[in-house]
């Protein structure tokens, strides 16, 4: 996989943003804890300079003030680091810190180092001022280093988790990306060798999610769809190919016969004629093709207008009846009244005329044809059915395909586009077209819509 | 009969021309639509063909602006789409007939001569008769010397279409399309079938023939002159 290519994933951009947003949320909880801790820690130290400062007016009662001060800069302090005595008029009598005392209470002073046993972090030091009652200053105070550290300690963690979770969010959402994007490429690639013909069969994928799992179901879908066209395209050219070579072999042969062979004009007009027909036959099935793809590509719906199937059956019955009676066979009707569908009469004409048709071609004398229309609880059947020789059952799925023929030396009547019109039509309209067995005979049922 | 053919493709205009010239027709060709426009504008033509594709101002559009200018001269479309809804679209433009390409000759010149000479529309008859053979319209009664000939709805009206295209010759897709309202060939003796029937009411029995087969093109029904 490609770097860029890589960036680019969807997976990717949403782990960058879940980083990004994972990164805001620990700031503001940080940010939070921080000041919760900073003001604790605040008062604390505040509380220690105020119990010091108490227990030195105790000790300046006592006059023991100076000593106490002095001893406790000797030692190493756990509580405040700051002590001042001044006079009344500010100077030092005793202390660690160069200060002026001119208020009492709580003041923050910046600090410039060097004057307290801490060095470093500090830069500033709260200091309580408390006049004491001869006049004398008493300053007690603490610097901000401890604070500091606790500052510098928690920026250092909070940069330190936000990285660490920014790096998680990213190489985790780096790995999903990863992994979509494998998934994705073995179903195209394996999509690609379905289209290309090199690995044929269902499209699977053995690992991955529900959207994986819908997305393959889809993708095989639309695969099937694209075989079934590419098959049909195949099985059409080569069908063209020597549906019509053989009549225009046949039509060719026939003129170099008669243009080498004969000076007799009837014999030169037989053969013309011959071959005017043979023209015409090609030029039908030609327009059976042509009629069939521009149904199959017409809008649906477009078009079409209520139509009285009642009375469109009875009509192809009546038109029929004198053929199949003058062929040897009997045309019967079942033809519930009142029934209409929406469509385009023309189209359903000749898919009822094509049926009848086919009925009538291929049975032999008496056979039985009945037609019948039925509308049981707003299910609209119609179907023609006879008792003849029948259609085996491995060839239903076959005959509504064009060219089809059931004997496939391809010398009988029709041109093998007939009942591929007919589904094409009853596509059109949504009509489900099926083959019953009738044992004998069979019977070809429309379900309208 | 002045006869205008618009048509663009040379070959074919030369063999529309060739096919409808005769001793009483005269025919014009016109290569494109506006063309086709100016002459049938500014003289005057009995009859048009006119083909459905052409340059600069298609078939359609050509007869629909003839029709709103008042020209009601009869139209034949030709068009290599022979579809039927190419085919209403064209017959709801203006046109009369609608022939689908290729066709044959004898096709052309039967249904130019069923457009040519048509009864004018506003004439509404009644009554239909050719030699002793007589239709009533309003009565549906069909009498052949007098005496009175039982039809099946569909007899009637292949009979019915017959009689007023007396002494014209009818194709058989012509008889489809009017009488069964099929706009495609059934492969099928239909038509064949029905006016055997037809003709079995009508002329068995009597000396004179009416319904005549014109081999290789179609039906026609006439009276002896």
């Amino acid at each position: 996989m490609r770097p860029t290519s890589f960036l680019q994933t969807t997976a990717f951009r949403v782990a960058m943003l879940q980083a990004l947003l994972f990164a805001v949320v620990v700031a503001a909880l940080f940010g939070l804890v921080w000041n919760e801790i900073h003001d604790y820690v605040g008062d604390q130290l505040r509380t220690a300079v105020e119990v010091e400062t108490a227990s030195l007016r105790e000790a300046a009662q006592a006059g023991m003030l100076e000593a106490q001060i002095r001893q406790r800069l000797a030692v190493v302090p756990i509580g405040p680091d700051y002590y001042l005595l001044s006079d009344a008029s500010g100077n030092r009598i005793v202390g660690n810190l160069l200060f002026h005392p001119r208020v009492a209470g709580w003041q923050r002073v910046p600090f410039h180092g060097a004057h307290g046993r801490h060095k470093g972090h500090a830069n500033q030091v709260d200091l309580y001022v408390t006049p004491l009652g001869d006049g004398r200053w008493l300053t007690v105070g603490r610097d901000n280093r401890d604070i500091g550290e606790l500052d510098e300690d928690f920026s250092r963690y909070f940069f330190r988790s936000v990285f660490g979770a920014m790096l998680f969010a990213l190489l985790s959402g780096g790995l999903a990306g990863h992994f979509f994007v494998k998934s994705v490429d073995r179903l195209t690639a394996r999509a690609e060798r379905i289209v290309t013909g090199e690995e044929p069969g269902p499209l699977q994928v053995e690992r991955g999610g529900v959207e994986f799992m819908r997305l393959s179901g889809r993708l095989s879908r639309i695969l099937e769809r694209v075989q079934a066209l590419m098959e049909n395209m195949r099985q059409v050219s080569n069908d063209i190919a020597h549906d019509l070579r053989t009549p225009l072999t046949r039509l060719r042969q026939r003129l170099e016969t008669a243009y080498l062979g004969t000076q007799d004009a009837a014999l030169l007009r037989e053969a013309i004629e011959h071959s005017i027909a043979e023209v015409d036959d090609v030029l039908a099935t030609f327009g059976a093709l042509l009629r069939i793809s521009r149904i199959e590509a017409r809008e649906r719906k477009a078009g079409f207008t209520p139509v009285n199937l009642s009375e469109l059956f009875a009509s192809m019955v009546e038109a029929y009846l004198p053929v199949v009676e003058d062929e040897g066979k009997h045309l019967s009707f079942d033809i519930a009244p009142g029934v209409e569908v929406r469509g385009d009469r023309p189209l359903l004409t000749q898919m009822l005329s094509n049926l009848i048709e086919n009925a009538i071609h291929h049975t032999p004398i008496g056979t039985r044809i009945v037609v019948s229309l039925r509308d049981d609880a707003n299910r609209v059947v119609g179907c023609i059915e006879d008792n003849g020789p029948g259609i085996p059952h491995q060839h239903h799925d076959h005959v509504f395909r064009r060219f089809f023929r059931l004997d496939s030396s391809r010398s009988s009547a029709g041109s093998g586009l007939g009942l591929a019109l007919v589904a094409a039509i009853a596509d059109l309209h949504r009509i489900a077209l099926s083959l019953r067995d009738r044992a004998p005979g069979v019977a070809v049922v429309m379900q309208f819509p | 009969m002045k006869i205008l053919v618009v048509e663009d493709d040379v070959e074919t205009a030369s063999y529309l021309k060739a096919s409808l010239s005769g001793a009483e027709q005269f025919v014009d060709c016109a290569p494109d639509g506006s063309t086709g426009w100016n002459m049938a504008t500014t003289r005057d033509y009995d009859l048009l063909v006119v083909d459905r594709m052409l340059p600069h101002t298609d078939g359609i559009s050509l007869i629909r602006n003839l029709r709103a200018k008042g020209k009601h001269m009869p139209v034949l479309m030709l068009s290599a789409l022979g579809e039927s809804d190419s085919r209403v679209e064209g017959l709801e433009a203006g046109a009369d007939d609608y022939l689908g390409k290729p066709f044959a000759l004898n096709e052309l010149k039967a249904r130019v001569g069923a457009l040519a000479r048509r009864p004018p529309l506003a004439e509404a008859r009644t009554r239909l008769s050719v030699g002793d053979l007589h239709m009533d319209l309003i009565s549906r009664e069909v009498t052949r010397a007098q005496q009175v000939i039982e039809l099946q709805p569909r007899e009637f009206r292949l009979l019915e279409y017959l009689m007023m295209q007396a002494g014209k010759v009818v194709t058989r897709s012509m008889l489809l399309e009017h009488v069964w309202e099929f706009n495609f060939d059934p492969q099928t003796s239909l038509v064949e079938t029905h006016i055997s029937r037809l003709r079995a009411k009508i002329d068995r029995g009597y000396h004179v023939t009416l319904l005549h087969t014109v081999r290789g093109t179609g039906y026609c029904l006439r009276a002896p002159d």
